[in-house]
């Protein structure tokens, strides 16, 4: 039995995830305390570039090479995991609150009949080298402190920016290469299709910085502005389900309780009103700002800095006075 | 087609929800059928208007059927309850546990859940009932069509670059998010009717399961109030200075760009 | 079509008190509430009086989440800068049935709505009623959306701008000056906090009321009532008086302004805006109100035009309630003889007339006229101000005698024709 922290690496078009540069800076922390190794589990095929890209975040990269791993899809990833798991019985594993790790974790856990704590805004190891890990309820309302049973491994996912990732790791990772488990009869899901999101902008749930505009707007085109803003600060733009039901705006980038959550560093509501739906969303958001024509408008409640406002003359300044400023610091 | 639909009543999202002590939590009596929930059931009866056959909608609750009732008025045929003491202070595996003893020798071609329940955010029943049924599932998905004659549903799923399309054999498990359709509401005479329906109550023995089979993999060790924002710093000054001081504090206070 | 016994249109306390009292009659009630539940929209300061209710619905105070009962009644005058109050305790307040409770209405009507569907009543929330059915000039029923549903009788509880009573040509067309427009905060505080700054004990609430400064010559006032973990902050502006203000105030600012002022400031602080909300009230009085039945067809609560301003005492929620019941006794009455048309409601007419309402409307039918009034709300407040201003101030000079002060301003201010005909205009209150 090992007693090794795991990460699931995802990884996009060959590049790792910042979410698992997060994890592994989180247990690497972890391992100070406790001894143990830090190892990655790396599956896909023509891995070389994401493997070195993590030996120094690692002290093993599990690697799976196999074409049915990508695209992913639980049927090809669960078998092969759930058996390396078996064999190794690591400590901990973790992997990011993404669309993958949301398909997975919840049927891999009742597969190894283990915990599993889902979108975590934070992870601990108690006094008895347990793993804690907090998670919001209710959209985050209120927040719980999830233990797990005595099986192995206790598994959860976490939310982008609730670690920082630290660049000065020194681990040198020795890869392992595994053989796949794939029966080739349990395939049951064929990926036959992908249609890129347009834009090269990251997902508002991956994006350090979160622009966003609601019915404020008043028109569709005028989004332009908020793309500009956006582009100042390579940021990824939001809104909410009021624009989304108009159809102004695509459902992917709609934020809140029936949307997505976010945990940007900077987070900008223009023209948003503060529906508790809305606010819900932004709750592990670090900064958030708020500008808004009334001044009574429930979104400065929420906010850290605020302007009571015409966001038709606040943006296109905003972006001006960015552009500038960030201009200077190059 | 058989559809079964898995159900849960929670607080309605603007319920003010309250940490009342450690293991405690104080919820205004605002509830409402989790919104993904009745997508689900939309997706089901838009199914069964093109199909035939039936759907049944499923809830684990030993106080609300709040749920089945909303399933019902929209058309839904069926509707049972499980209820039992001993699932009293249980995780989402043993619902998942509990909902597939059920399922798990019923006719089904497709069972349909919410992404996440709107209480406990958690994702979890859903691909889990899947598990223990040995089925194949998708979570999320913004989109499908069933092709009855190859007994195939194709589904779009949203990830975070864009949206995939797969291929799913039925019978199969699907978690449904907002996008995929906008549930109907109900007629007026069909509420009236769902609010007097007889609903089907089972327990756990019934389903060949007890106590033992409840044990939690996870426990609320703790509630904890959520982090607070101090209050806003309205910036007074006046267009165009305000931008210029916005600017200024989150590179300098805030330090975030 | 689909029949039911009675639709009630609007789950406002009016439509709720009705279906209670005809849910357990065995007939097949059916309230249709546009909002998300009942409650969702419903705005009121926040204070009810019970004992005129008891006599009509004694039954379910005692479990009702009411908020505090008020023991404490405060009255500020304010100046541009300074503030007389005026406090009254009395120890009947504090006596078992209280008189009177803050409430806070999104918590209390859909709590009455679950009691009328314990009861055996149907109400059905997110369903507007686009229009009535009629046939040979007769109410048959509803529409909402594409369903139609028919009724023997139809019950009028759509709120102050009852669009059924316009469509069942019994109102004649609004005019400003019979409305006032209410705006009003909720700001969660803890209760202990709500205790030590209003010296109150446990359960134990304040209801306080501004006139003067806070509304910049409209006609109006403030309102700050206690509830048990929150406080409910607004203004009461005329909208005519409004429509007149030159240069034209934005009303979120009277209110922010309001907020701003120190007495009201140390109040609020650390408490967190959780409801932000604006509606019409009522103040045609009993002159200006729609014909109550038709055939097939009862109008109730505010939208009767039910209610009474008096600045910023707002009472609608008795009268709402009440005529709810009323409702329903004559509804019960006309199932007995079988009878839904006009001759046979005009019972409900009747039974208001007998009752409290129509009374106390009749007795202030003049307040209207009096409180119009642009003295009463900017210069008298200002003047009791600057009065004890002036009796408190203490500087450089010699203090000159009280009574001299006071003589001198009183005669100023007072003693003069206008004041004296504002003091006749008064009795008629
Ligand atoms: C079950 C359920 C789930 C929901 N889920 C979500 C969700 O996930 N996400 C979500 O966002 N909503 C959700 N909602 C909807 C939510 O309740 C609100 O309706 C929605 O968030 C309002 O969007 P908005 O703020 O863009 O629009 P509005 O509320 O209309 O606000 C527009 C704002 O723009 C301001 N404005 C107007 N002009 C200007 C100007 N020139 N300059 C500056 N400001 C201006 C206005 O003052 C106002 O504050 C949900 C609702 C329900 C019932
Ligand atoms: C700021 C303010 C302060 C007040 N303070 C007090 C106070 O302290 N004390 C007091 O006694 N009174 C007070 N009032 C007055 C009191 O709130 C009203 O008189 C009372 O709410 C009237 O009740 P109602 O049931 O007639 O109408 P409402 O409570 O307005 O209910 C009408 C209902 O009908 C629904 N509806 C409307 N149209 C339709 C439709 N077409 N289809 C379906 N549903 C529909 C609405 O959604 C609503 O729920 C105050 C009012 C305001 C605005
Ligand atoms: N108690 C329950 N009874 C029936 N279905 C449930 C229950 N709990 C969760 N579900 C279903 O599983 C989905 C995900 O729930 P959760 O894993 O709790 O977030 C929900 O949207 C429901 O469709």
């Amino acid at each position: 039995m090992s007693n090794d922290i795991w990460v699931l690496a995802e990884h996009q078009e060959g590049k790792v995830k910042k979410i698992v540069f997060e994890l592994l800076s989180a247990g690497i922390d972890f391992s100070k305390k406790t001894g143990q190794e830090v190892a990655v589990l790396l599956l896909g095929s023509g891995l070389e570039e994401a493997a070195k890209s993590l030996t120094p975040f690692a002290d093993k990269i599990y690697v799976m090479d196999d074409p049915s791993f990508t695209p992913y899809t639980s049927d090809a990833y669960l078998p092969s995991i759930a058996s390396l798991i078996k064999e190794h019985q690591p400590s901990i594993l973790l992997g990011g609150a993404t669309s993958t790790g949301k398909d997975l974790f919840p049927r891999l856990a009742m597969h190894l009949q283990t915990g599993y704590s889902p979108d975590c805004t934070g992870l601990s190891i108690g006094e008895d080298g347990k793993l804690i890990a907090r998670r919001p309820l209710f959209g985050g309302k209120v927040f719980a402190e999830m233990a797990f049973s005595e099986a192995r491994p206790p598994m959860a996912t976490v939310r982008n920016n609730a670690f920082l990732v630290n660049e000065n790791l020194d681990r040198s990772a020795t890869v392992i290469s595994v053989p796949p488990h794939i029966d080739p009869s349990l395939l049951k899901k064929k990926v036959i299709g992908f249609e890129k999101a347009p834009g090269a902008k990251l997902d508002i749930t991956e994006a350090d910085i979160v622009v966003a505009a609601g019915r404020g707007i008043k028109a569709p085109e005028n989004f332009k502005m908020i793309e500009d803003l956006a582009d100042a600060l390579n940021a990824s733009v939001g809104t909410t389900r009021a624009t989304v039901d108009e159809g102004w705006r695509d459902l992917k980038d709609q934020i809140g309780k029936s949307g997505k959550n976010i945990s940007a560093k900077l987070y900008m509501a223009f023209g948003i009103s503060g529906a508790i739906h809305h606010i819900l969303g932004i709750g592990t958001c670090k900064t958030v700002v708020a500008v808004d024509n009334d001044p009574n408008a429930l979104i400065f409640n929420y906010a850290d800095y605020g302007i009571a406002g015409d966001l038709f003359q606040i943006i296109p300044a905003l972006t001006e006075e960015l552009k500038k400023a960030l201009a200077a610091d190059r | 087609m058989e559809i079964y639909v898995l159900v849960k009543q929670v607080p309605d999202p603007e319920a003010i929800v309250k940490v009342k002590s450690d293991l405690e939590l104080e919820i205004e009596n605002k509830y409402f059928t989790s919104f993904f929930d009745e997508i689900a059931v939309e997706a089901g009866l838009k199914l069964k208007e093109k199909f035939g056959g039936r759907v049944t909608v499923l809830t684990v609750d030993n106080r609300r059927v709040d749920a089945l009732r909303r399933g019902i008025s929209m058309g839904a045929d069926d509707a049972v309850q499980i209820a039992d003491a001993a699932l009293e202070g249980s995780d989402q595996f043993a619902i998942a546990r509990t909902l597939s003893a059920y399922l798990k020798d019923k006719p089904f071609d497709l069972i349909l859940t919410g992404r996440q329940a709107m209480d406990d955010d958690a994702g979890i029943v859903g691909p889990a009932v899947a598990e223990c049924l040995g089925i194949p599932h998708v979570h999320s998905i913004i989109g499908f069509e069933v092709d009855d004659q190859k007994r195939e549903a194709k589904v779009i799923r949203e990830v975070e670059n864009g949206r995939e399309t797969l291929t799913c054999p039925l019978p199969a498990l699907l978690t449904c998010q907002k996008g995929l359709n906008k549930p109907r509401i109900p007629l007026v005479m069909n509420v009236m009717k769902a609010m007097k329906a007889q609903i089907k109550k089972i327990d756990l023995a019934s389903l060949g399961l007890g106590q033992s089979d409840m044990s939690p993999y996870i426990k609320i060790e703790k509630y904890v109030p959520p982090p607070k924002r101090p209050p806003v710093k309205m910036i007074k000054e006046d267009f165009p200075e305000n931008v210029r001081v916005l600017v200024k504090l989150l590179r300098e206070e805030a330090k975030v760009i | 079509m689909e029949k039911v016994d009675v639709i009630i249109v609007g789950g406002g306390l009016a439509g709720l008190s009705c279906a209670y009292e005809l849910a357990d009659s065995g007939m097949t009630v059916l309230v249709l509430e546009r909002g998300d539940f009942s409650g969702s929209k419903n705005v009121t300061g926040g204070r009810i009086y019970l004992r005129p209710i008891l006599p009509y619905l004694p039954d379910i105070w005692e479990q009702a989440p009411l908020e505090r009962h008020v023991t404490k009644e405060v009255f500020t005058a304010m100046g541009k800068t300074n503030s007389t109050t005026f406090e009254f305790y009395s120890e009947r307040f504090n006596q078992e049935p209280y008189p009177s409770y803050t409430i806070l209405r999104a918590k209390f009507d859909r709590w009455f709505a679950d009691l009328v569907t314990e009861k055996g009543g149907f109400v059905i929330p997110q369903k507007t009623v686009d229009d009535l059915i009629r046939e040979n000039g007769k109410v048959i029923g509803v529409k909402s959306g594409d369903e139609e549903i028919g009724a023997d009788c139809v019950v009028a509880a759509d709120g102050i701008l009852s669009f059924l009573t316009e469509k069942a040509g019994l109102r004649k067309p609004f005019q400003p000056q019979h409305f006032a427009l209410g705006f009003k905060e909720v700001i969660q505080l803890d209760s202990k906090t709500i205790e030590d700054r209003f010296r109150l004990s446990e359960n134990e609430g304040a209801a306080q009321l501004f006139f003067g400064a806070l509304t910049r010559g409209i006609m109006g006032g403030g309102f700050l009532y206690t509830n048990k973990d929150s406080l409910s902050l607004g203004l009461v502006v005329g909208l005519h008086s409004l429509n007149r203000k030159e240069p034209r105030e934005e009303i979120y600012k009277l209110l922010d302004q309001f907020k701003e002022r120190p007495e009201i400031k140390i109040l609020v602080k650390g408490g967190e805006v959780v409801e932000y909300s604006a509606h019409l009230i009522t103040e045609g009085g009993i002159n200006n109100m729609p014909r109550l039945y038709t055939d097939g067809m009862l109008v109730v609560g505010d939208a009767a035009g039910l209610g009474l301003n008096m600045l910023a005492t707002v009472r609608g929620m008795e009268y709402a309630i009440v005529s709810g019941v009323l409702a329903a006794r004559a509804i019960k009455g006309a199932k007995e003889r079988n009878d839904f048309s006009a001759s046979s409601l005009v019972e409900y007419e009747k039974l208001l007339n007998d009752s409290f309402i129509l009374k106390e409307m009749n007795t202030f039918k003049n307040t209207l006229a009096v409180l119009e009034n642009e003295r009463l709300f900017t210069k008298y407040p200002q003047v009791i101000c600057d009065l004890f201003e002036k009796v408190m101030w203490v500087d450089e000079n010699p203090k000159e005698g009280i009574y001299k002060t006071k003589m001198a301003e009183l005669k100023k201010h007072f003693f003069n024709i206008e004041t004296f005909k504002d003091w006749l205009m008064f009795r008629k209150i």
